[in-house]
C-alpha cells in the first residue's frame, strides 16, 4: 500500500509544485524588511513554480485515466486541461498584480501567497472522486477567496466584498455538507465510483431523500460558479476587490467549479432516469435564469469590473448548457468555452486595470475616446468585447456556436433560444463601452500610465487566440475533445 | 482562373492592409489607393462576367471553389457563382467604385473611413459568393462591423442611435438564422453536406417534426420563419423597418448609397439562395403572407415618404417601398416575377445609389437636407434655374426611381407586375396604387425643390464639378442603358432563375 502511494505520487506533482512554491513565497516574503519595496523575487518565484507545475501537468497528459490516494482523486486528461486552464489564469492574475498599483506593495507578495493557495484548493476541486475531496477543495478555495476578496484592509468596499463572501460561502458550504451527509446516509458511501454503482439499484424511497440532497449539493458547486441563484456575492466582491483579484476570480474558481460540476453531473446523473430528468431540469431552469438575470442586470451598471460580473454570469450560463446535454461533444464546447474566455477575460481585464488605476475607478466614462489616444487598445477591447457578445470571427463566436450545436443536437430548442437572444441582449452593454471608446471625444488628454511598451505588447499577444480561435478553430477544438473525462 | 472568386474577394482586404501601412497624413495617396483597388476589383468582376456562361442555371463550375475550413463540422470555404449573384458582384464593385470617389470629401479619419470601406465590400462579396452555410453567416455577421463603424463615426447628429440600433436590430435577426443553421446541420445528419447551401436545397425537410413542450410543430415551417426574420429585417420588410430611417439618415452619403444599393439586397438575395430553395414547401405556403407583406411595404412606404420633409429620409422610405416590389416578384414564384424581382434589386441598387448620392452632392453645398425647413420656410427652391447639371442628372435619377417607361425601373416593375398578377389579382391592383403614390411623392418632392424662385442661399452654390459628374455618368448610362435594353441583365440571370422557378413549381403542398 505504501509502495502505491508513492507510485502515484507522480500524478500528484503539480499540486505539490504548487504547494512549495507556495511555501517559498511565504517564506521569501518574511526576509524582507518592513519597508522593503522590491518584491521581483516572490513574483518571479511565483511565475517560475506555476510554470513548473503547469509542465508537470503537460507531462501527465498521457497517463492513462487512475484512480488514485485510496480512491479519492482521479487522474484524466479532462482535469488536467482544467488544471492547465487554472495555472494560465493564476499567472495572468499574478502578472496583473505584479504591476498593479491598486494592490498595496507589501501586498502583492501575499497576493502571491494565497492565490497559489486558491489554485491547490481548485486543482484538488477539479480531480475530487469523493465527496469529501470536493468538499475540501470547495473550502479550500472558499476560505483563502475570503482573504483575498479582503486584501485591501482599508478599503471600505474591499471589506464589504470580503465579509459578504465570507456569509455566501459559509451558508452555501453549510448547505452542500448537509446534502452529502445525506448522499452518504442513503447510500452508505462518499466514493464516486461506489456512489454510482449504488445509484443503479436504489429505490424509490432513497430517491426521495436523494433528490432534495442533491439539490442541496448543489448549492455549493452553483456558488462557486456564480450562478443564478447563488450569485448575488459575484457583483459585489468583483467591483469591491482590486482589478487583478477581480480576474482571478473571474477565472480560476469559474474553472474549477466547472470542473466539478461536470464531473458531477456525468457521474451520478447517466445512471437513474428519475434523477437524471431532475438534474436536467434544474440545470436547464437555472440555466435560463443565469443567462437572463446576468444580462439584464448587466445593462444598468456604471462599473466596468461590475458589467464585467455580470456578464461573467451569463457566461457561466452558456456553460451550464453545454454541460447539462451530457455528451462528448457538450463536454468539448465547454472546454472550448473555457479557453476562448479565459483568453477574452484576461484582456478585458488588463486593459480595464489599467485604466482603472489611472483614475481610481472603472466608470464607463473613462474610457471616453481611448480610440484617439491609444488606438491598438481601444481597437483590442473593442475585438474582446465583440467576442463575449459572439460576433463571428472571433473566438467568443465560436465558443457560442459549440454551445448551440450541441444543445441543439439534444434538441432542446426553447433553450437555444433563449441563449440567443441573450445575445443580443448582452450586444447592447458591449457596444455601449465600444461606442464610449470609439465614437466619444476624450475627457482628458491625460497619458494613461499603464500602458508602456511592454504592456501594450503583451495585452496584444494575449488577444491573438481571440482572432485565431475564431479563424482557425480545428486544432483547439482536437485538443478540447481528446480532455476526456473518466466516467466510472 | 479558378481562383478569380478568391481574387475578387480577397483584394480589398489587400487594399485595407496596404493602408494600415500607409501613414495617416497622407490622406491623397490613401484616396488613390482606395481608388485605384476599387477600381482593379470592379476590373476583376468584368473579366467574371466575360467568362461567364449564361446558359448554365447551376453554379459556374470554371469558379467554384470548394476547401475543407473546419473538418470536425464539416464547414467549407465553399464559394460560387450564379446568374442570381452575378449581377449583385457586379453592382457591388461598381457601387464601391464610385463611392470611394464620392468620399473624397471626406476629412475625418481618412485613414480608417477608406480601410473600413474596402473591408465592407470584401465581406459583402462573401456574402454574395459563399456556398457554406457557416460561411455565409460568418460573412452576413461580419459585414456589421464595418457598417456600425461607418454609421458611428462619420455619421450625422444621431449617429451613434442609428448604428447602434441597427447593429442590434440586424443581430437579432441573425442570430435566429443561425439558430436554423445549426438545426438544418443537425436535422441533415451532420455529414459533408450538412452546411453545404446546394445540397441542402430541394426541400428536403418536408417531413420533419419539432418537438416543443409536447407540441409537434413542422420543422421547415418554424426554422422558414426563423430565417424570414433574419432576412426580412435586411430587406426590410414592414415590421422590421424601423431601423431604416435612422441608419440612412445618419450615415454618410457613401454609406447610404452602399446600405440601399447593395446591403438591402443581402436580404432578398438570402430569400433567393436559402430560405427559398431550402424550403420551398414553407415558402409557399407563406408567399401569399410574404405577397401581403410586400404590398404593405410598397404603399406604406410610399405613403411614409410622401410626408417626410428631410429628402434623404424620403429617399430612405422610397427604398422601403421598392423593396416591396422585390418581395412581391418574389412571393409570385413565377418566372417573370423572379426575374422581375432579381432585375429590380439590380435596378433599385443603381437609381437609388444616383439619389443618394445626388442628395450627398447637394448637403455638401447646403450642409441640410430640409424640403420644409423645421420653421416652416422652405429648404430649397430654384435648384433647376441655379444647378442645371445637377438637375438634369436628378431628373434621370427621379424618374428611373420612379418607374418612367424607357428608364431602368420601368421594365423590373413591369416584369413583377406580370408575374404577380398571374398569383394575387388583389395584390396587384392595390400595388398599382403603390406606383401612383410613388410618382406623387417624388415629384411633389421635386417641384418644391427644384421649382420657383430661386432662394438667396440656393444662389451661393455651384453645379457640380468634374469629379461628380464622372462619378454619376456610369450609373446614368446604366439607368437609361438597362432601360431600353435590359436582355443583357436578363440573360445572365434567366437560367439561374428559371431553375429555381421550376424547383418551386414541381413541389406539391
Amino acid at each position: 500500500m505504501p509502495v502505491q502511494y508513492l507510485a502515484n505520487l507522480s500524478l500528484y506533482v503539480p499540486e505539490l509544485v504548487v504547494v512549495a512554491t507556495m511555501m517559498g513565497v511565504l517564506f521569501l516574503e518574511s526576509t524582507y524588511r518592513e519597508n522593503e519595496k522590491n518584491h521581483h523575487f516572490v513574483f518571479f518565484l511565483t511565475l517560475f513554480g506555476l510554470l513548473v507545475a503547469a509542465v508537470s501537468v503537460v507531462a501527465n497528459f498521457t497517463v492513462l485515466p487512475t484512480e488514485f490516494f485510496t480512491h479519492s482523486l482521479i487522474h484524466d486528461s479532462f482535469g488536467n486541461l482544467s488544471k492547465l486552464l487554472m495555472i494560465f489564469g493564476t499567472m495572468a492574475s499574478v502578472y496583473l498584480s505584479y504591476q498593479s498599483r491598486e494592490i498595496d506593495q507589501d501586498l502583492k507578495s501575499e497576493f502571491s501567497a494565497i492565490a497559489l493557495g486558491v489554485l491547490v484548493g481548485g486543482m484538488l476541486l477539479s480531480s475530487a472522486h469523493n465527496m469529501l475531496t470536493l468538499y475540501l477543495g470547495v473550502e479550500t478555495l472558499s476560505v483563502l477567496s475570503y482573504a483575498l476578496a479582503a486584501m485591501r484592509k482599508n478599503d471600505e468596499k474591499s471589506a464589504e466584498a470580503g465579509l459578504k463572501y465570507v456569509l455566501y460561502g459559509g451558508v452555501t458550504a453549510g448547505l452542500m455538507l448537509f446534502g452529502i451527509s445525506h448522499i452518504f446516509g442513503a447510500l452508505g458511501t462518499i466514493q464516486f465510483t461506489e456512489i454510482k454503482l449504488a445509484l443503479e439499484k436504489v429505490d424509490g424511497a432513497k430517491l426521495a431523500i436523494l433528490i432534495p440532497s442533491f439539490l442541496l449539493f448543489f448549492a455549493g458547486i452553483g456558488y462557486k460558479i456564480a450562478c443564478v441563484p447563488f450569485h448575488m456575492w459575484s457583483p459585489d466582491v468583483y467591483e469591491g476587490s482590486p482589478t487583478p483579484v477581480t480576474a482571478f476570480f473571474s477565472l480560476v474558481p469559474k474553472v474549477a467549479g466547472v470542473a466539478a460540476l461536470v464531473r458531477v453531473t456525468f457521474s451520478f446523473f447517466t445512471v437513474n432516469v428519475l434523477l437524471n430528468h431532475t438534474w436536467i431540469a434544474l440545470l436547464s431552469t437555472i440555466a435560463a435564469l443565469t443567462l437572463t438575470i446576468g444580462n439584464v442586470t448587466a445593462i444598468g451598471q456604471r462599473s466596468v469590473k461590475r458589467m464585467l460580473a455580470f456578464s461573467s454570469i451569463s457566461h457561466v450560463g452558456m456553460i451550464i448548457l453545454g454541460v447539462l446535454v451530457t455528451s462528448d461533444e457538450g463536454l468539448r464546447s465547454v472546454m472550448f468555452y473555457l479557453i476562448s474566455y479565459l483568453f477574452m477575460t484576461i484582456v478585458a481585464f488588463y486593459i480595464v486595470a489599467l485604466v482603472s488605476e489611472q483614475y481610481g475607478n472603472d466608470y464607463f466614462e473613462r474610457f471616453n475616446g481611448l480610440a484617439s489616444r491609444y488606438p491598438l487598445m481601444a481597437i483590442l477591447l473593442t475585438m474582446v468585447m465583440f467576442s463575449l457578445s459572439g460576433v463571428p470571427p472571433l473566438s467568443g463566436f465560436v465558443a457560442k456556436f459549440n454551445i448551440f450545436a450541441v444543445v441543439i443536437e439534444k434538441r432542446y430548442y426553447v433553450l437555444a433560444l433563449f441563449a440567443a437572444l441573450n445575445s443580443v441582449v448582452s450586444l447592447y452593454y458591449y457596444l455601449k463601452i465600444v461606442r464610449l471608446m470609439i465614437f466619444k471625444e476624450a475627457e482628458s488628454s491625460e497619458e494613461i500610465r499603464g500602458f508602456g511598451f511592454v504592456n501594450q505588447a503583451l495585452i496584444s499577444i494575449c488577444s491573438v487566440p481571440v482572432v485565431l480561435l475564431g479563424i482557425y478553430w480545428e486544432r483547439v477544438l482536437m485538443w478540447a475533445q481528446g480532455a476526456k473525462l473518466f466516467v466510472p | 482562373m479558378h481562383n478569380l472568386l478568391n481574387y475578387i474577394l480577397w483584394f480589398p482586404v489587400l487594399g485595407m492592409l496596404g493602408i494600415v501601412f500607409i501613414p495617416g497624413k497622407q490622406e491623397n495617396t490613401i484616396r488613390y489607393w482606395a481608388l485605384l483597388n476599387t477600381l482593379i476589383t470592379f476590373g476583376l468582376t468584368l473579366v467574371l462576367y466575360c467568362k461567364f456562361d449564361s446558359t448554365v442555371g447551376d453554379m459556374q463550375s470554371l469558379f467554384t471553389i470548394n476547401k475543407p475550413w473546419i473538418p470536425s463540422f464539416h464547414i467549407f470555404y465553399a464559394l460560387g457563382v450564379d446568374g442570381i449573384s452575378l449581377p449583385m458582384i457586379l453592382l457591388t464593385a461598381l457601387l464601391f467604385f464610385l463611392c470611394i470617389l464620392s468620399s473624397w470629401t471626406v476629412g475625418k479619419s481618412v485613414k480608417s473611413y477608406f480601410a473600413l470601406l474596402l473591408m465592407l465590400e470584401s465581406t459583402v462579396f462573401g456574402v454574395f459568393m459563399s456556398l457554406d452555410f457557416f460561411l455565409f453567416y460568418v460573412y452576413w455577421e461580419v459585414m456589421l462591423l464595418p457598417m456600425f463603424f461607418l454609421i458611428g463615426i462619420w455619421g450625422g447628429e444621431n449617429r451613434e442611435y442609428a448604428a447602434v440600433k441597427f447593429f442590434l436590430y440586424t443581430f437579432f435577426g441573425s442570430i435566429l438564422m443561425l439558430l436554423g443553421i445549426i438545426a438544418l446541420y443537425m436535422v441533415s445528419g451532420q455529414t459533408e453536406e450538412s452546411f453545404n447551401i446546394l445540397a441542402l436545397s430541394g426541400g428536403k425537410w418536408s417531413k420533419e417534426v419539432l418537438n416543443i413542450f409536447g407540441f409537434s410543430l413542422p420543422f421547415a415551417k418554424i426554422f422558414f420563419l426563423a430565417m424570414f426574420v433574419g432576412f426580412a429585417i435586411k430587406v426590410p420588410v414592414f415590421p422590421f423597418h424601423t431601423w431604416l430611417p435612422h441608419a440612412h439618415v445618419q450615415a454618410p452619403t457613401a454609406v447610404s448609397v452602399i446600405l440601399a444599393g447593395v446591403l438591402l439586397k443581402m436580404g432578398t438575395y438570402g430569400f433567393l439562395r436559402i430560405a427559398f430553395p431550402i424550403f420551398p414547401e414553407a415558402s409557399i405556403y407563406f408567399s401569399s403572407a410574404i405577397a401581403w407583406l410586400g404590398l404593405i411595404n410598397v404603399i406604406y412606404g410610399a405613403l411614409c415618404a410622401m410626408a417626410q420633409t428631410d429628402v434623404k429620409k424620403l429617399v430612405a422610405y422610397s427604398s422601403v417601398s421598392h423593396m416591396g416590389f422585390v418581395m412581391l416578384g418574389l412571393a409570385a414564384m413565377t418566372v417573370q416575377g423572379m426575374n422581375g424581382a432579381v432585375l429590380q434589386m439590380f435596378n433599385h441598387g443603381t437609381s437609388t445609389a444616383m439619389m443618394f448620392l445626388l442628395i450627398g452632392i447637394l448637403y455638401e453645398r447646403s450642409h441640410h437636407r430640409w424640403i420644409v425647413k423645421p420653421d416652416g420656410t422652405k429648404g430649397f427652391g430654384g435648384l433647376y434655374t441655379q444647378l442645371p447639371r445637377y438637375s438634369i442628372v436628378f431628373i434621370i435619377a427621379m424618374f428611373a426611381s420612379m418607374g418612367l417607361p424607357g428608364l431602368s425601373g420601368f421594365i423590373s416593375e413591369a416584369l413583377i407586375f406580370l408575374g404577380i398578377y398571374q398569383k394575387f389579382t388583389t395584390i396587384t391592383a392595390l400595388a398599382l396604387f403603390g406606383l401612383l403614390i410613388g410618382a406623387a411623392y417624388l415629384l411633389w418632392m421635386f417641384k418644391r425643390m427644384f421649382f420657383g424662385p430661386v432662394l438667396d442661399e440656393v444662389k451661393k452654390y455651384n453645379d457640380m464639378n468634374a469629379r461628380e459628374i464622372f462619378y454619376m455618368v456610369p450609373l446614368c448610362v446604366c439607368v437609361v442603358v438597362f432601360g431600353i435594353f435590359p436582355s443583357p441583365l436578363l440573360n445572365m440571370m434567366k437560367a439561374s432563375v428559371g431553375k429555381l422557378v421550376s424547383m418551386l413549381a414541381g413541389i406539391h403542398v
